[in-house]
């Protein structure tokens, strides 16, 4: 399956001697799963404070405007539609965060 | 023509900011995570850099002999827990970096093309793009791992200029860095500043701080990317900058001799080959004046920087697409200034936040 998020093959680099270059994937720990370990707990800190920062904007935005309290945030059920939105929304937070599961 | 003060940036009166805009607030949010971990894993906040260097300072006493030679700390290092987290750490916050500034931007590839594509005839300034140009294979490198490197993607100065906001931390968001290291230099001793030329000058933040210090000077930027001049141009523009942007290659400018009273090279020559080195100090010899001035700024050499550096610089070499920089360290770049009729005249020292004390350099030498 293609990875959209994947990047662009480029041409292969041509440096002129000097210390030979890392590969792709180099792998620094004991294991790959360990590096893989690594790269998910950070990806999942990345992902947490992009959810938290647009949390934080949303929510002063509501109150300063006055159009909802912290409570209604909790009481909120999504209807059908939104529901299976979020269960997509859902499926790419976890490849972001897993998809290190596929270089091992 | 004497210098005048450094007039503040003009962000109040253009439209917009040059810099990239990402695709999306989650975008910008995930490379602002990006920045902070850069911080946290490079500075105090996780410490790695003086826990690793007294390890391998402690080394060097049990075994009775310094650690100074790259190969010696990179197998001590390599084999600590703390060592090796520490660049599989480095290692993930690039790649996530570049990921993300790169899926961010080509999400947008066809107005981003379209606004360089308004800009490259619009003024104050100009750009000279040379058709038949065919950079040279030692430049073909993904330095500091950017997707494509420097020239192989249309988009690469906005990849470079977003990158790069990242790498300096913050410190550079308005081209504050620049605008330090320009203000350094000094003016040739008899005053004379008419043209100034920047070498390799990527997305022309050093040419454009020229231009604001040396309002009267032609101020030249080459460099051999295309899509790094065109950004360039368009920021320049989008300042108000009068600045020429040039594809030229930094070891054979096809300028005219002692054409320039400053030359200028930022960061420039660990990413060079050292016989590219060599012909590119020869070349900054013909083109300055006698009596001008030739600032570099770059890394240290490798005698004056600690262990730990010295792991650094080697790490960056293979794992962050450097692979001149060793060689530039440990070349003896005074020699190759004196050889080729530069006086250097005492520098000051650089920024501590690069890197650490001691790890980047000034070099100000006067052609005889």
């Amino acid at each position: 399956m293609t990875d959209p998020r994947r990047l662009p093959q480029y041409p292969e680099q041509t440096p002129e001697d000097g210390v030979p270059l890392a590969g792709p994937d180099p792998v620094y720990l004991d294991n790959p799963v360990l590096d893989a370990t690594v790269r998910m707990v950070t990806e999942l800190a990345a992902q947490l404070w992009v959810e938290r920062e647009r949390r934080l904007v949303l929510e002063t935005l509501l109150a300063e405007r006055g159009i909802l309290a912290t409570e209604a945030i909790e009481q909120y059920r999504p209807d059908a539609m939104r529901a299976a939105e979020i269960k997509v929304e859902r499926a790419r937070f976890i490849e972001d965060v897993f998809k290190e599961l596929r270089r091992i | 023509m004497n210098a005048v003060p450094t007039r503040a940036v003009p962000w109040a009166s253009v439209s917009d900011d040059p810099m990239p805009r990402l695709a999306c607030r989650s975008d910008t949010a995930y490379l602002d995570f990006v920045e902070g971990f850069r911080e946290y894993i490079l500075g105090q906040g996780a410490d790695f850099e003086s826990r690793l260097n007294a390890a391998l300072v402690a080394e060097g006493e049990r075994r009775q002999a310094p650690l100074r030679d790259s190969r010696q700390v990179r197998e001590f290092l390599r084999s600590l827990p703390l060592g090796q987290l520490r660049d599989r750490l480095a290692r993930t916050q690039q790649e996530m970096k570049w990921h993300t500034i790169w899926r961010s931007l080509d999400q947008q590839r066809e107005a981003l093309r379209d606004e360089l594509a308004r800009w490259d005839t619009r003024g104050p300034g100009r750009l000279e793009l040379d058709p038949g140009f065919v950079a040279p294979s030692y430049l073909n490198v993904n330095f500091h791992l950017q997707p494509g490197g420097y020239y192989h993607d249309e988009l690469s100065g906005f990849l470079y200029h977003y990158g790069t906001k990242i790498f300096f931390r913050g410190d550079n968001d308005h081209d504050e860095l620049h605008d330090k290291l320009v203000g350094k230099v000094p003016a040739p001793a008899d005053g004379k500043v008419s043209r100034v030329l920047d070498l390799a000058c990527s997305i022309g933040q050093s040419a454009t701080a020229f231009k604001r210090r040396y309002p009267r000077a032609e101020v030249v930027g080459i460099d051999h990317s295309a899509p790094m001049l065109r950004a360039a141009h368009r920021r320049a523009a989008m300042l108000g900058d009068e600045v020429t942007f040039s594809q030229r290659l930094v070891e054979d400018t096809r300028y005219p001799d002692a054409h320039f009273d400053i030359t200028f090279a930022f960061i420039l020559f660990h990413e060079l080959p050292q016989r590219i080195t060599q012909a590119t100090v020869r070349e900054a010899a013909r083109v300055t004046r006698p009596g001008g001035l030739f600032a570099v700024y770059d890394f240290s050499p490798t005698k004056a920087m600690s262990p730990f550096q010295i792991y650094h610089r080697d790490f960056d070499a293979a794992h962050n697409g450097e692979p001149y920089s060793q060689a530039f360290c440990d070349c003896d770049f005074d020699a190759i200034l004196a050889r080729n009729g530069f006086r250097l005249a005492a520098e000051p020292a650089a920024s501590q936040r690069s890197g650490g004390v001691g790890y980047m350099k000034h070099w100000f030498a006067t052609r005889d």
